[in-house]
């Protein structure tokens, strides 16, 4: 929208302006340097949870290449960024002194990070350059775990996700795993929920339901399980304040079926030729899976196994598809799932990953530009209260904020949608989930927050769009809408106009709005 | 049955006594009889949510008892013990009637238990069926025959909703101290939280058995390296606990199949192992080591007067030293008698002292949370709109606050018995009487914190104080008016109405949502109020019985002490003055008894010996046993 690119420019000149008003103070200058070089950067998206909810696993999943360690211990214990580069590289960032290059090492194709005997608590972060498709949208940034039994490392993550005072998160958005609901996944959803500015809280966050495969013990209807456990979140008052939506994803399958290989696939189908009693025996716990099968000679089922698929073999699957994942896999062959390429892409669509990479395009890329402004207005805002500032600059500054932040609409639509979702502002039944999906909720493409589907015709969208702009109008003026709603009913109908303004725009060109892309 | 042979020792005792007429020591191991009867072990089982903890239990006693489901969690805890035929029992507090539902002596209230078929359990005591326990279960009570339950064992699956740092777990905190043993139960997708690792901790500091077990081992493959690390975090932390590694899966595969390969892979034979030869083994052997340690003191008593008797017969001339030395004796234990006694003092003052240092505690912490609250009502503008979030805040606070007052007393109130015991033994056998140191749940008469709906400020609110105070100003600037020859309403005066009507909108609204902020603090002032003032009457409840227990246990020790040296100094005076042929017949006959007691008393000792699993018993070792030490020393050492 031009909306966004006007806001664009005008933070630009804000954080210009603010850059000048701290010349005498090169910490913070530079600091608005830096925000203002991001602005052209990639949005920042960090990936955090609880220690083991698999936020590397996911990391990996995205980017489609082992470049985040995974272990079966706690094992992030640094904040790394990974972003695109025309080269791998990898640069550590200690917290004194000159960042030092390390040596890229790949081992069985997955990326080693040898930190060369520097404790964890001396670096700031990692920064790995890393010739991606999918880093060219958004930098990634794995964060260690909190909640994890060393102090430190949950220290690590909350300060980076929520600084104290001074300086604003370097992370625009934020995705937030967790395995259930926990009371601590709440609190920390909270801590992050930001103040001041645009005070939009949940607009930058979107859960995920991680490890889905291992709902109910990894049986076979695991996933549609985790759909439901993540849809019954979706609609938890406590949550829906929080983020943006719930996605179960099980990083796990999305990692194996970008990069499932014929040999993988070879020994699943030997598997899938066992008689299903047989290979439901082996399939019933790890153990059974991949022991040698001659130590005892009880286990005739593994033996059979261990004929045709070696148990080093069985032990790499395991790790790469997981109990759930072999099963699901073995089920998928014998109903006829023939090719490596057809088992990759059924692995992919049942991860859920491809629902998660929409909810992030819709959500945050499709965003950038306004969440950049947004993190750019928190920090200069911040600025603010700084004690070195003279008197008039900060005046000219907070005017200049009032200024950006009364006349961009998308800053009010952002914090109208989580003042409605927290329930801050309360709106008559069923009227919230029109404002809310207009607002811009569920997608910023015109046909969506319209609700019409996304092939329409122009003048289908336009008299939509002119229909609902009539009904929130005369809401907003009904003497009956306290103030607060009248407001929201106004930003709603202005929302309405914005885009009735952009259909007729574009009516010179080509083609209207941006309909969804293919999923 | 474990407990039929010190059932069986102590029945035999019964019968050696009985020639002697001594009810006080009769009495004694009546009720050590009885204990040994009714004896429960509770094993509770804990750990964060959906972990496994239900499916566990169904595990163990291979039945499908507590449901299991893949998203909602138990909400209510239930009990699972043995019982000849399977049934289900819902058990609640009585409908309210305030917080006078005990009576002044202490005791718990009468429960209502409601009996229902198994397959409706889940609708119960699961959030699916009861969101937010709105049938207010307290718990539930399942009925099955199996071995693996025999000699009392029961296991409590507790409810995992909100995780260990919630008020649920604080409700399990405070079951901790009654419990036998207490299974952790993580799963091993991960290693420890560090909320597991203080929960280890604290369970550690109150209940003698805590076992780690590492469930869903059929579905992770590196559950042998999460166990390392959890041994790892077990030793850094400096808790010494058992790690079992189990699958409940194929635990239930293995009972469908018949599989005994299968049930041995699940780990749950070892669980179970550990449950029988650990956990119940140890209770019984602290049963055998208490009953032994009773029948013993009784036998002992009967033959220091024995004793005591042959030496006078035996050697006429040094009774009347005998005499004086059992003179002294019985004075100083008449004196134990008194109510000023030395342990009497301990006791008392140690009660005192422990209630005021309880009370202090919890006031200190209600303050606190007072305090916190109090700020957040004040920074965070309308009350109404945040008091869903601070009311639920401040009950988990509430809540864990009072679980943990509640552990320290427990602790302290162990420490005090300890105290008063060694008034009585200088070598520390004295068997304490079990404490009881349950409480009920305080919190369930608490009532709830309410937010009054307040005075509405609605638009039509809004308009009256708009309008009063617009009345006012164009009255009074219109009056003021009238002197310089304006009309009533002219524009000043309208101008005047306008702004003083706005003052009074803006006004009405400052004043009431100060109302609001001061009635949410007060809200919550007086729901802490409540609490301390239930707790604290629970917490004093407690103290009274635990000081009651300890009083009446300390006293007739003394009071049997007392007639035992009375006993014996009267047949001492008595062999002064008995003819030749009488003091003969008591020379003769006394052997003979001494040797029935110390039979007894061999017996007595192999049944802490058979039971003895893990050595626990040094103090019954044979140097304090009474043939090898003079006659009538061993009951004035130990008052001494």
């Amino acid at each position: 929208m031009t909306g966004a690119a006007q806001l664009n420019g005008a933070v630009r000149g804000l954080l210009r302006l603010a850059a000048k008003s701290f010349a005498d103070q090169p910490e913070i200058a530079h600091q608005l340097d830096e925000q203002l070089r991001r602005l052209d950067q990639p949005l920042r998206v960090a990936i955090a949870g609880k220690v083991k909810a698999g936020k590397s696993t996911l990391l990996n999943a995205l980017v489609g290449e082992q470049v985040a360690a995974t272990d079966s211990a706690e094992c992030t214990r640094v904040v790394t960024w990974y972003q695109d580069g025309p080269a791998p590289a990898v640069v550590m960032y200690p917290q004194v002194g000159a960042p030092r290059p390390l040596p890229v090492q790949r081992h069985d194709g997955a990326l080693v990070i040898d930190m060369q005997a520097t404790a964890a608590e001396e670096v700031e972060r990692l920064l790995v350059d890393w010739p991606s498709q999918s880093l060219r949208e958004m930098t990634l940034i794995d964060t260690p775990g909190i909640a994890s039994t060393s102090a430190q490392a949950t220290h690590r993550t909350v300060t980076f996700l929520t600084p104290a005072d001074e300086a604003v998160t370097e992370a625009d958005a934020v995705v937030y795993l967790m395995r259930h609901l926990h009371a601590t996944d709440a609190q920390f959803l909270e801590s992050f929920r930001d103040q001041a500015v645009s005070q939009a809280s949940s607009a930058n966050t979107v859960a995920v339901l991680s490890r889905a495969d291992e709902v109910g013990g990894g049986r076979v209807d695991a996933m549609s399980s985790a759909r439901m456990i993540a849809n019954r979140y979706r609609t938890e008052p406590a949550l829906r304040g929080l983020c943006q939506t719930v996605v179960p994803v099980s990083g796990l399958l999305a990692l194996t079926g970008r990069t499932l290989r014929r040999a993988e696939f070879a020994a699943l189908t030997e598997l899938a030729r066992l008689p299903r009693a047989e290979s439901d025996a082996a399939l019933l716990s790890v153990d059974r899976f991949t022991s040698s099968g001659t130590a005892e000679p009880s286990r005739l089922s593994a033996r059979a196994a261990d004929d045709i698929v070696s148990a080093q073999t069985r032990r790499r699957l395991l790790d790469r598809l997981g109990l759930f994942g072999i099963r699901l896999s073995v089920t998928l062959i014998r109903q006829g799932t023939d090719s490596p390429a057809a088992l990759a892409g059924e692995l992919l669509r049942r991860s859920g990953v491809y629902e998660l990479t929409e909810v992030l395009r819709t959500l945050f890329t499709s965003r950038r530009d306004l969440l950049k402004a947004r993190s750019a207005l928190l920090l200069v805002e911040n600025a603010l209260t700084h004690k070195d500032l003279h008197d008039s600059a900060r005046k000219a500054l907070a005017a200049e904020i009032e200024r950006i932040v009364a006349g961009a609409h998308e800053l009010t639509e952002l914090r109208l949608l989580s003042a409605i979702r927290s329930g801050e502002i309360t709106l008559p039944d069923g009227q919230a989930a029109e404002a809310e999906r207009l607002l811009g909720g569920s997608g910023v493409s015109t046909a969506v927050r319209l609700g019409v589907p996304a092939d329409s015709e122009r003048e289908a969208l336009r008299h939509a769009g002119m229909h609902l702009l009539g009904q929130w109008q005369t809401r907003a003026e009904s003497p009956l809408s306290g103030r607060a709603n009248a407001y929201v009913c106004r930003a709603v109908a202005r929302s309405c106009e914005g885009m009735l303004v952009a259909l007729s725009a574009t009516e010179t060109h080509s083609d209207a709005g941006s309909p969804a892309k293919q999923s | 049955m474990p407990t039929s042979k010190p059932v069986a020792a102590v029945d035999l005792a019964l019968q050696t006594i009985a020639p002697y007429d001594r009810s006080d020591l009769r009495t004694r191991l009546q009720h050590a009889r009885s204990r040994l009867l009714d004896g429960r072990v509770r094993v509770l089982i804990v750990g964060e949510f959906k972990q496994g903890k239900s499916l566990l239990v169904n595990g163990l006693v291979s039945a499908p008892v507590c449901p299991v489901y893949d998203d909602v969690a138990t909400l209510v805890p239930t009990v699972v013990h043995a019982a000849a035929t399977a049934r289900a029992t819902l058990v609640r507090l009585p409908a309210e009637d305030g917080g006078t539902a005990n009576d002044s002596d202490g005791e718990l209230p009468a429960m209502e238990r409601v009996e229902i078929p198994i397959a409706e359990l889940a609708g119960h005591i699961c959030e699916a069926g009861n969101p937010g326990n709105a049938q207010r279960w307290h718990h539930a009570e399942i009925g099955i025959p199996r071995v693996v339950l025999a000699g009392g064992l029961e296991l409590v699956d507790t409810p995992g909703v909100g995780g260990l740092n919630s008020v649920h777990g604080a409700a399990t905190m405070a079951a901790l101290p009654s419990a036998d043993a207490v299974l952790l139960v993580s799963d091993a997708s991960a290693e420890y939280s560090s909320t597991e690792l203080e929960f280890l901790r604290q369970a550690k500091s109150v209940c003698p058995n805590v076992a780690c077990v590492l469930t869903k081992t059929d579905v992770y493959p590196d559950w042998r390296r999460i166990a390392e690390l959890d041994r790892h975090h077990l030793r850094t932390a400096g808790v010494d606990a058992e790690l079992l590694a189990v699958s409940s899966t194929l635990r239930i595969a293995s009972i469908e199949s018949k599989d005994a390969d299968l049930d041995s892979e699940s780990g749950f034979p070892a669980l179970i192992a550990y449950l029988r030869e650990r956990v119940v083994g140890q209770a019984d052997q602290l049963a055998r080591r208490s009953t032994a340690h009773d029948i013993l003191a009784v036998i002992e008593q009967l033959a220091v007067t024995l004793r005591s008797e042959h030496a006078a017969h035996a050697d006429p001339e040094s009774a009347q030293t005998v005499i004086a030395e059992l003179t002294q004796a019985q004075q100083r234990s008449a004196a134990l008698k008194e109510r000023s006694a030395r342990w009497q003092h301990t006791l008392n003052d140690g009660v005192a002292d422990l209630n005021a240092d309880i009370d202090y505690d919890l006031r200190d912490r209600m303050r606190e949370i007072s305090r916190e609250a109090e700020e957040e009502v004040d920074n965070g503008g309308d009350p109404h709109k945040i008091w869903d979030q601070l009311s639920s805040w401040a009950e988990q606070e509430a809540a864990s606050a009072v679980a943990t007052n509640y552990l320290w007393t427990t602790q302290r109130a162990r420490w005090l018995a300890d105290q008063v015991a060694e008034h009585f033994s200088t070598e520390g056998t004295e068997v304490l009487p079990k404490l009881r140191t349950e409480t009920g749940d305080a919190l369930e008469y608490v009532r709830e914190m309410q937010l009054r709906e307040g005075e509405k400020f609605g638009t039509s609110q809004k308009a009256l104080s708009g309008l009063r105070g617009s009345y006012v100003g164009v009255l009074m600037f219109g009056m003021l008016g009238t002197v310089v020859g304006l009309p009533l309403i002219n524009p000043f005066s309208l101008g005047a109405g306008l702004l003083l009507g706005g003052k009074g909108l803006a006004d009405d609204r400052r004043r009431i949502l100060a109302r609001r902020q001061s009635e949410a603090k007060a809200a919550i002032r007086r729901y802490l109020d409540d609490v301390i003032f239930q707790v604290s009457k629970e917490s004093r409840d407690m103290l009274r019985r635990v000081q009651r227990d300890l009083r009446d246990h300390f006293t007739s020790r003394a009071e049997e002490l007392n007639r035992s040296l009375q006993a014996s100094l009267a047949s001492a005076q008595r062999s002064v003055n008995v003819s030749a042929t009488e003091r003969k017949r008591r020379l003769a006959e006394i052997p003979g008894e001494l040797d029935k007691l110390e039979k007894l008393q061999r017996k007595v000792r192999t049944l802490v010996s058979d039971g003895d699993i893990s050595n626990v018993v040094p103090d019954l070792s044979p140097e304090h046993a009474p043939s090898d030490s003079p006659a009538s020393q061993s009951p004035i050492t130990a008052l001494s």
